[in-house]
């Protein structure tokens, strides 16, 4: 196994071992996003070991896809304020996770073929949902350190996440065209890398008695 | 080699774009906290204000109606007693004693009627007693003094508003009662105190002359106006009704749980 891969595992060890120590000291969303972390986990073991078995890894990602989707998803519904986008994001879920069970039967079957499609629209929800999320954090001011409010470093972490795994999956023609996949496998490493260790420190931020009394 | 530096330029371009606009957002943050700040601390000072006006409106009333009260009530009374004392030296026994029993029930009364006015000097009345029982005490005084007859009427379980919003409220209570002897002549005078969950509702209703919204700006209309300010500075909204030969109807809604950006809240 490749040291960058130990290196993801170990790392969502420890963010999961984070968000189960303080899992009675944080708040509900934090909670799902600590549920999350061990969820990708699991998938990304099971991706190894089917992938030593089977030879492919394509079933392993049409589930994670839609888990990680669901579980993001239901943290930024807990973390909005406004029932309308609240609605919207509900709607959503309900819309995707349909698309992906089409997906994975119709146009891209869940054995051989990757989950692409589903890429497009994720990422895209999640850079909108994270923007909104940036612009409810400035209509309604905690009074307490930015930097110290897991709010701000899972909404940065997911802006993070979704525009930086976009331009690495519009790139990917190009660099496959001029063999650059190891490019590709470690600028993908270095986002999930990144996108963990910010979601590690929302983990470590979030607070139930502090998000109560702001 | 150029393609990959321009690969290199475009990640990079990229990164400093994402970073730059969480930057971007962290000093936007900041500048609305410090802007929240600043709009809290100038709410609370016009709260201090407010609040301290509407202590000396209410220590300027009380004493109007201690000065009435010893002059009306108290001041008749021992005139009485006096009265009655020089009397005290005439022959028939009888008579002698009868006017003694009589002064010392008068003088039981003045003694009564000092103590609960030393009662009502205190601002801190309303703190150790509560809205609820300080308006009680006002509305069986009103009542008792003959010039309107006020009802109190209290629905569900009473809770604690808070010391500096029970203290607006009974000063917006004193500006009703006020308009409705000034200006309204009424009669009657009924007040609704109802406890709901999450929601306090207090009524204020007389059944004077009345006025049109239209008037309600003007003149004896800025009572009125300030009983709306007042109820706006706790966090609570207020309704009048009202039209001419009508009578006024004041309704004052307050969600204790729901306004922390207000005092007590």
């Amino acid at each position: 196994m490749p040291p960058v891969v130990i290196f993801y595992l170990i790392l969502l060890l420890l963010v999961s071992a984070v968000g189960m120590y303080r899992y009675h000291k944080i708040t509900i969303p934090g909670k799902i996003l600590a549920w999350s972390v061990i969820a990708v986990l699991l998938c990304n073991v099971l991706n190894k070991v089917w992938s030593a078995v089977y030879h492919t890894n394509a079933p392993i990602l049409h589930v994670e896809s839609i888990i990680e989707f669901v579980f993001y998803s239901l943290v930024f519904y807990c973390l909005f304020k406004n029932k309308i986008i609240k609605t919207i994001v509900v709607v959503c879920i309900i819309i995707l996770t349909v698309f992906f069970c089409l997906n994975a039967m119709i146009w891209q079957p869940i054995k051989s073929v990757f989950p692409t499609n589903i890429y497009l629209p994720t990422l895209s929800l999640f850079t909108i949902f994270s923007l909104l999320l940036f612009r409810q954090m400035l209509l309604y001011p905690l009074k307490i350190n930015i930097v110290k409010q897991s709010v701000f470093w899972f909404n940065a972490a997911m802006l993070f996440y979704a525009t930086t795994m976009f331009f690495n999956l519009g790139m990917t023609n190009y660099y496959s065209q001029h063999k650059w996949d190891a490019y590709i496998y470690y600028f993908w490493y270095f986002i999930l890398c990144t996108f963990h260790v910010m979601i590690g420190i929302a983990l470590l931020m979030d607070n139930r008695e502090t998000q109560a009394g702001t | 080699m150029e393609k990959v530096t321009a690969l290199v330029y475009l990640t990079a371009g990229l990164f400093t774009l994402i970073t730059g606009f969480i930057i971007y957002f962290v000093v936007l943050y900041r500048n609305r906290q410090l802007k929240n700040k600043q709009e809290q601390e100038k709410r609370e000072s016009s709260f201090r204000q407010e609040l301290l006006k509407t202590r000396i409106e209410m220590q300027d009333q009380t004493l109007n109606r201690v000065s009435r009260e010893i002059h009306d009530n108290i001041t008749q009374v021992l005139s009485f007693v006096k009265l009655n004392l020089a009397q005290a030296n005439m022959p028939d026994e009888y008579q002698r004693a009868e006017k003694i029993a009589e002064s010392r029930e008068l003088v039981a009364q003045a003694i009564s009627d000092l103590r609960d006015l030393s009662k009502s000097l205190s601002l801190e009345h309303i703190t150790r007693q509560g809205l609820v029982k300080t308006i009680q005490a006002e509305a069986a005084r009103l009542t008792k003094s003959g010039i309107i007859r006020a009802v109190v009427i209290t629905e569900g379980e009473i809770i604690p508003l808070g010391e500096q919003r029970e203290l607006v409220l009974f000063r917006i209570f004193q500006e009703s009662v006020n308009n409705a002897l000034k200006h309204a002549g009424a009669s009657d005078f009924k007040i609704v105190l109802q406890y709901i969950p999450e929601m306090f509702i207090l009524t204020l209703e007389d059944n004077g002359s009345g006025f049109s919204p239209a008037d309600a700006g003007k003149g004896e209309g800025s009572g009125l106006k300030n009983i709306e300010n007042r109820a706006a500075l706790i966090g609570a909204d207020a309704a009048i009704n009202s039209a001419p030969g009508e009578g006024c109807r004041i309704k004052i809604n307050l969600n204790p749980l729901k306004n922390d950006h207000y005092p007590d809240g």
